[in-house]
């Protein structure tokens, strides 16, 4: 059932508007304003502690906004949230995942959790171990996982349910480029096939590789923000995020005792 | 400069008071934490000073050691089975710091004493130099002192290293099973002690327990305590003895800690490997699910539970010690006193302690909650689940214990209105425990030992198991009554009645904490992340 109000912005996947977020006496997100475009392969860049996670959170349902509205496909996600959760699949970072289950048996716990009929699930759950090389009759518990291993089967857990959306929070860390090639590979694929990506990351290769859209994050604002040919110009990606962020530059003479 | 003892008591200090700041109900309950250990502390000291101002040198000598005894019992198993222990100095992090292990453990010991309970404790004790001082002058008093000091080391020393090798033991997956086996051997020496202390109680045994009380003066349990009562009593001789006793004691205590401490400081990286099993055949969901369950969210959220509460170390820990404590508790209450019948109070006690387990059932996962956030799990399905789940595991060991106990006494025809008993104190247990679980989640630290808790967390843990307690002792008054009033009745309403009662407590409980989490769901993630 759909209600045709709340579908204000049917074009854009994801639309934030003023989002806030306090800890104690720090601002971590000074109200952001974003639209991501559906079809889109969407960047969120910045450095450490800029707000990225927070400001993930709080678009996918995770983490309550002071201020401000978050919408997934034109649904609110705080106003409607069974609309909006149903549609986006999530891969938050620095959480855990439920690691005391076998990676096949986490893939069927999260299809089922959606609601997804047993025999989908079983059928899509051997095709995604398969493709993501995590073997379909490994019986290792997700807690002895290698860190790339703990990527892949936290992104096929957001995949199962072939969301719409899908937010990646830092996809690429800790991954080692065979993994992070193939991942690369089937999100690609995911967009060609009129999904929308949102992902954060600070690694710029890895940005400029696969993204249409970007934005800059840095102090809980955004600083720039457009497809990647107009944020980048003429120069490289690096240079334009470095100058925007205001990073220092070594002048050579701290450190001398190293 | 050199590490010392004070660098590791101001790294707690200081870890304490960060993990309070801003968080405005964990300085409530860490208040209220004080307060009260501040009263126990009054009352104790009261208490020790008693013989000395009445005077009774020999009512001194058998109430101080018996006393003392208990306190270092307490030490003993409380943090096994109530309040775990405080870990806010996970020896872990110190493991790649270039410290010599006899500075360690000497710093990480010094600092486990830099807290409410072991202050209180102190304090309380303190009454026994009172008394020694009154009835034997300063000297008696000054050993009494050093009795008392080496008993709150000996307090902590005892709980430190024995909760470390249950964490080593229940980590392993080759020893666990010895380990469940040894804390049952733990938990059975409840029992004696119970039976030593009811049959003393009814019978008024005087001289009885005063044999008793001087055998156990000379255990490492009472010989701190007995001390200064030796001087006053002019059995100077027995000082010297004594205190190498206790000494000793400590002196293995840590020992034992430091090995299982090495142990555990390597096991977070060095496991005993990833199982391997023979791969499965079977298709996902059926890996997942098992046959008994539907093959919907709820079967996949139960098996979840199922699979948890037997993978995940911290539930196992609690799910052996309660069915040990239930176990054990009842039978020796039923053998030992003489009334015919079941032992109504322990039964509600045992069936409350079993919804305890479940106070705090989102921490227990952490972050990981997350991914049911994200799934948007509404909260009463959510909750029946895990109910669901921990009640396949909790129902036949309360079903065994009535069985037991009625066994035991020697009225089986009391099992029927006994499982009544217990199945009403269960759910209105958990129709408690529910909204607590969401309104007062905390985070556990993410060390090995499943026992440890963040600072303050003990404090909490123990303050809501026992508001759990006290409230479904109260809230199951009627049945009580009933079974008190009308026993002839209560032997074959019991069983439907108690079932119907804990039945309706539990639904109102998932009623009013069900839409409680629907609207906290991110709150509480938030509350159970824990902090880096």
């Amino acid at each position: 059932m759909t209600v045709p109000q709340q579908r204000s912005s049917p074009d854009q996947a994801l639309a934030l508007r003023g989002l806030v977020k306090r800890f104690d006496e720090k601002l971590a997100v000074a109200g952001i304003d974003l639209d991501v475009p559906a079809g889109s392969f969407f960047g969120l860049l910045g450095p450490n502690g800029a707000g990225k996670t927070t400001t993930l959170s709080m678009a996918v349902g995770l983490l309550r906004p002071d201020a401000g509205q978050a919408r997934i496909l034109g649904y609110d996600v705080w106003a409607d949230p069974s609309a909006a959760k149903a549609r986006i699949g999530v891969l938050p970072d620095g959480v855990r995942l439920f690691d005391r289950l076998t990676g096949t048996e986490l893939l069927a716990y999260h299809g089922l959790l959606r609601g997804m009929d047993a025999d989908v699930v079983d059928r899509r759950s051997a095709e995604l171990l398969d493709v993501l090389a995590l073997g379909a009759d490994n019986r290792t518990l997700v807690v002895d996982y290698s860190a790339g291993m703990k990527k892949k089967i936290g992104l096929a857990c957001a995949m199962l349910h072939a969301p719409r959306l899908l937010v990646l929070d830092e996809p690429f860390e800790a991954v080692d480029p065979v993994s992070a090639a193939l991942i690369r590979d089937i999100l690609q694929r995911y967009v060609a096939g009129g999904g929308t990506v949102v992902f954060s990351s600070h690694v710029m290769a890895v940005v400029e590789r696969l993204c249409s859209h970007v934005a800059i994050l840095t102090d809980g604002t955004i600083r720039l923000c457009g497809t990647l040919a107009q944020v980048r110009g003429e120069r490289s990606l690096e240079d334009v995020f470095v100058e925007v962020v205001g990073g220092r530059t070594a002048t050579g003479s701290e450190l001398a005792w190293l | 400069m050199a590490v010392g003892v004070r660098h590791f008591v101001r790294l707690k200090l200081r870890i304490t008071a960060n993990g309070l700041r801003g968080q405005t109900w964990r300085v409530a309950v860490f208040v209220l934490g004080a307060v009260l250990a501040a009263c126990a502390a009054v009352g104790g000291y009261v208490l020790f000073s008693l013989p000395g101002m009445l005077g009774g040198q020999r009512a001194a000598e058998v109430a101080l050691p018996l006393a003392g005894g208990l306190i270092v019992l307490g030490w003993l198993f409380l943090p096994l089975v109530f309040f775990g222990v405080d870990e806010s100095l996970d020896p872990a992090r110190f493991a790649l710091l270039p410290l010599p292990r006899r500075t360690l453990i000497r710093g990480l010991f010094v600092a486990s004493l830099a807290g409410v309970p072991a202050v209180a404790t102190f304090a309380g004790t303190l009454g026994m130099v009172d008394t020694a001082g009154r009835l034997g002058g300063p000297a008696a008093a000054l050993v009494q002192f050093v009795g008392v000091l080496t008993g709150i080391l000996l307090c902590a020393a005892i709980s430190r290293s024995l909760t470390s090798a249950f964490a080593t033991a229940l980590r392993s997956r080759r020893s666990r099973d010895l380990a469940a086996v040894l804390l049952a051997c733990v938990a059975a020496l409840l029992g004696p002690l119970q039976l030593a202390a009811l049959a003393g109680a009814e019978n008024a045994d005087w001289t009885g327990i005063a044999r008793v009380a001087d055998v156990v003066a000379w255990t490492p349990f009472g010989a701190p305590y007995s001390m200064g009562l030796d001087v006053a009593a002019g059995r100077s001789w027995a000082v010297p003895v004594k205190l190498a006793l206790v000494l000793a004691t400590i002196g293995l205590l840590l020992w034992w800690w430091s090995t299982t401490l090495e142990r555990a400081m390597l096991g977070s990286v060095g496991r005993s490997g990833p199982r391997q099993q023979a791969a499965s055949a079977r298709r996902p969901v059926a890996q997942l699910v098992p046959g008994w369950l539907p093959r919907t969210r709820f079967g996949a959220l139960t098996a979840r539970e199922l699979r948890y509460w037997w993978r995940e170390t911290r539930r196992r820990a609690s799910l052996i010690t309660f069915s040990m404590v239930g176990l054990f508790l009842p039978v020796f209450i039923g053998v030992s006193s003489d009334s015919a019948g079941a032992p109504t109070g322990m039964l509600i006690f045992v069936g409350a302690l079993a919804a305890v387990s479940l106070a705090n059932q989102f921490g227990f996962e952490g972050s990981a909650y997350a991914a049911n956030v994200v799934a948007g799990v509404p909260g009463r399905l959510e909750l029946t689940s895990r109910v669901a789940g921990f009640s396949v595991y909790v129902v036949p060991v309360l079903l065994g214990i009535a069985i037991v106990v009625g066994a035991a006494v020697g009225h089986p025809e009391t099992v029927p209105a006994m499982v009544g008993m217990l199945a009403a104190a269960y759910g209105v247990g958990l129709a408690l425990v529910l909204p607590i679980s969401v309104r007062v989640a905390y985070a556990l630290p993410d060390t090995a030992n499943p026992f440890a808790l963040s600072s303050g967390g003990g404090m909490a843990k123990g303050l809501l198991t026992f508001a759990a307690l006290f409230g479904a002792a109260l809230l199951t008054a009627p049945l009580q009554l009933l079974a008190f009033l009308a026993h002839d009745v209560w032997l074959w309403a019991g069983l439907p009645l108690g079932l119907l009662y804990g039945a309706g407590a539990l639904l109102l409980g998932l009623r009013l904490a069900g839409p409680m989490l629907d609207r906290r769901m991110p709150e509480l993630l938030a509350t159970v992340t824990a902090r880096q």
